[in-house]
């Protein structure tokens, strides 16, 4: 699965052990999410949608697939 | 080592914490007394089953506080701890089958515990294969 997650984070100038912080995991995992390496549970995706403001879709394409385009509301 | 460092949050610090002081419990329990029993400090009586049985229960504490851990951990933390317990499992069922060969072929008999440290080196390495797997890459920032 790939993400954008290492870019929603950056534009926001939040560290790995910010964002982290604000969805109650370890800066471990926000590592291996943004590297490809883990796949984080629904609920925890589900999170990090939620404080981006986005649909998860957007954060979160199977690979292969193109991201969907972020929607301005 | 660093790796390992990052991936707990102060939540599981904590319980990882709680569980490492009722390992040492434990431990001390159990050590003190089969040193106590095999040295004829105390008799056979309702002080060593007094012993005996505290030892059980600071055992059943730290396997209460690991699970209290595992079910509170961050999720990848607990996905590594229990990969580790699976190599832990495997390598101790394949250690208990396999000596019982070496057994028969003249290999010193050993005791039912033996197996014991075996899962607990190969839980460690699997912890440390499983934090090696999914740290690095990153930035950090």
């Amino acid at each position: 699965m790939n993400n954008r997650l290492r870019v929603l984070r950056a534009e926001r100038r939040w560290s790995q052990a910010d964002l982290a912080e604000r969805l109650g995991v370890s800066r471990q995992t926000i590592n291996a999410i943004e590297t490809g390496k883990y796949d984080p549970s629904l609920p925890l995706a589900f999170a990090i949608a939620r404080l981006f403001s986005l649909r998860i879709e957007e954060v979160f394409t199977p690979d292969g697939e193109q991201p969907l385009p972020l929607q301005i509301t | 080592m660093e790796a390992m460092c990052r991936a707990y949050t102060p939540q599981d610090s904590r319980n990882l914490k709680i569980f490492n002081w009722w390992s040492i419990g434990t431990a001390i329990a159990f050590a003190g007394t089969t040193l106590l029993l095999a040295g004829h400090w105390i008799e056979r009586g309702p002080i060593a089953w007094g012993l005996a049985i505290l030892s059980v229960a600071a055992a059943f504490m730290m396997v209460r506080s690991y699970m209290v851990f595992l079910r509170n951990a961050d999720e990848l933390l607990r996905k590594i701890q229990l990969e580790g317990l699976a190599l832990g499992f495997g390598a101790g069922a394949l250690f208990m089958l396999g000596y019982r060969l070496f057994e028969r072929l003249g290999a010193p008999k050993l005791d039912m515990v033996d197996p014991l440290p075996v899962m607990v080196v190969f839980w460690a390495v699997g912890q440390y294969i499983g934090h090696r797997r999914y740290s690095g890459g990153g930035d950090g920032k």
